[in-house]
């Protein structure tokens, strides 16, 4: 009998949030068009949604986006608090909708890629709002991305609850 | 799906409120630049980018082992057939063109050094931003191999970008293309000084030139060596549009002489450009 720690079990998760921001870097290198995938948020938005821990989506929002933070120049923190706060309202959302249905599912993944978007662009230029970074098409890149994410994610989350079926 | 028990919130607004803090905290001192918060980025990229770089390897193993195996399968039998009908003096003319390649290549090595760029270490790309707000890849030399901030990156058929973070073993490298890179450079034929900028998107544009009325389809720039970053006479971009004038100046694209989209490897410059007299573009060139 295999008698499961809490410590391997939270070892798994680590390894788990590692392995999704080291494949998310490989693959936008690999394919252009991953780079408007977003597995972090994906990853962080399902664990808030399948959890039922807020604390426990808080914390791994926060540490993917701060991996994610540090293999990108973007600065330290902004994807940070940015996925904190989805991981948060992702787990809120879990205990107040229905978020088996995939309308449901449709419309957070949406918004929270356009949140995502528009929190870290703006705590980046609180940083350095001197850069000339201009943003002008930035609205069609997040409303392409957020497109992107959802299909990306109806189908990771209809892989997981089919296979979380199967399994128990 | 799991639901959450109302019990008490209480430590659900600590978590939150302790982790928005750490991170507030962060962004503020590299705001305000009152600590130096490189080791933390240090030791993120120390532990996360091996495991990118092992991935990357992996990959590259088993698309060599297809390319050089399975993928030869189908093709041994015409293969052996072929064998029987090249005789000794084709096999020599093979090995011939193979130095002839191989001698190309290291002319165009050589004509790097031959500018003056100093030491260089050339590395491999092994991964790209995970998000999509920055243009910048990571490449797998650091501190310890003499790689440091603003360490120019360039490939032999112009610049790359140039190191913004790094590690002991690996660098963060931003593109030319990223919407906070900026460039001295001088157009190759009028020897005109600007600037040009990344937007974010595949083409840079000109933020600055003395004098843009000359300026064609075509023209190359070449960097000044005046931003103190990248070596003097590299290859930059070509210019792909000369549009209508916008406030003082044309609008002008520039495609990127590097082929941004395909990097494996790239040489990083490891000795800071010297003897480049430093020139604001917007004040004109100096006096004789």
């Amino acid at each position: 009998m295999v008698r499961i720690t809490t410590f391997g079990i939270i070892g798994r998760f680590a390894l788990a949030l590692v392995a999704v921001v080291v494949i998310q870097g490989i693959l936008s290198f690999k394919f252009k068009v991953f780079g408007y995938f977003d597995l972090p948020l994906i990853c962080s938005v399902y664990y808030g949604f399948t959890l039922g821990n807020p604390v426990a989506s808080i914390v791994i929002g926060s540490a993917l986006g701060l991996m994610q933070d540090s293999l990108s120049g973007a600065v330290l923190g902004t994807n940070g608090f940015s996925k904190t706060l989805i991981g948060f309202m992702a787990a809120s959302a879990g205990s107040k909708f229905n978020v088996d249905q995939p309308i449901t599912r449709v419309i957070a993944l949406f918004l929270f890629t356009i949140g995502d978007g528009l929190l870290v662009s703006i705590l980046g230029l609180m940083v350095d709002s001197t850069s000339g970074t201009t943003y002008s098409g930035a609205l069609g890149g997040w409303i392409l991305s957020a497109t992107f994410n959802t299909l990306l994610g109806l189908i990771l989350f209809g892989y997981h609850d089919r296979w979380g079926n199967a399994t128990t | 799906m799991s639901r959450v028990v109302a019990v008490s919130r209480r430590p659900i607004w600590i978590a939150l409120s302790i982790a928005l803090l750490i991170h507030t905290g962060l962004i503020s001192i590299q705001a305000g630049h009152r600590f130096d918060t490189r080791f933390v980025r240090m030791w993120l990229l120390d532990s996360l980018a091996p495991l990118e770089k092992l991935v990357d390897r992996s990959l590259y193993g088993i698309v060599y082992v297809w390319d050089s195996y399975f993928a030869l399968i189908g093709t041994h039998k015409e293969n052996e057939q072929l064998k029987q009908q090249v005789d000794e003096l084709k096999l020599q003319l093979e090995k011939r063109r193979e130095d002839v390649i191989e001698v190309e290549r290291l002319r165009t090595l050589l004509s790097i050094q031959d500018t003056g760029i100093g030491r260089t270490a050339v590395s491999r790309v092994i991964g790209r931003d995970p998000g999509r707000a920055n243009q910048t890849v990571t490449i797998d030399k650091g501190l310890s191999h003499g790689l440091k901030p603003d360490s120019a990156v360039i490939t032999a058929n112009g610049i790359v970008g140039r190191v913004i973070h790094s590690s002991n073993f690996f660098s963060i490298v931003q593109l030319v293309i990223d919407s906070q890179s900026a460039i001295g450079v001088m157009l190759e034929s009028t020897r005109r000084q600007g600037v040009l900028k990344g937007n974010g998107t595949r083409e840079l544009e000109l933020e600055y030139i003395d004098d843009d009325n000359d300026l064609k389809e075509g023209m190359k720039f070449i960097t000044s060596g005046q931003d103190r970053i990248y070596p003097k006479g590299l290859q930059v971009g070509v210019i792909t549009s000369v549009g209508p004038r916008r406030g003082l100046l044309r609008t002008v694209q520039v495609r990127p002489a590097a082929d941004l989209d395909r990097l494996e490897e790239v040489i990083c410059v490891l000795d800071r450009p010297q003897n480049v007299d430093v020139v604001d573009p917007a004040l004109g060139p100096p006096a004789p």
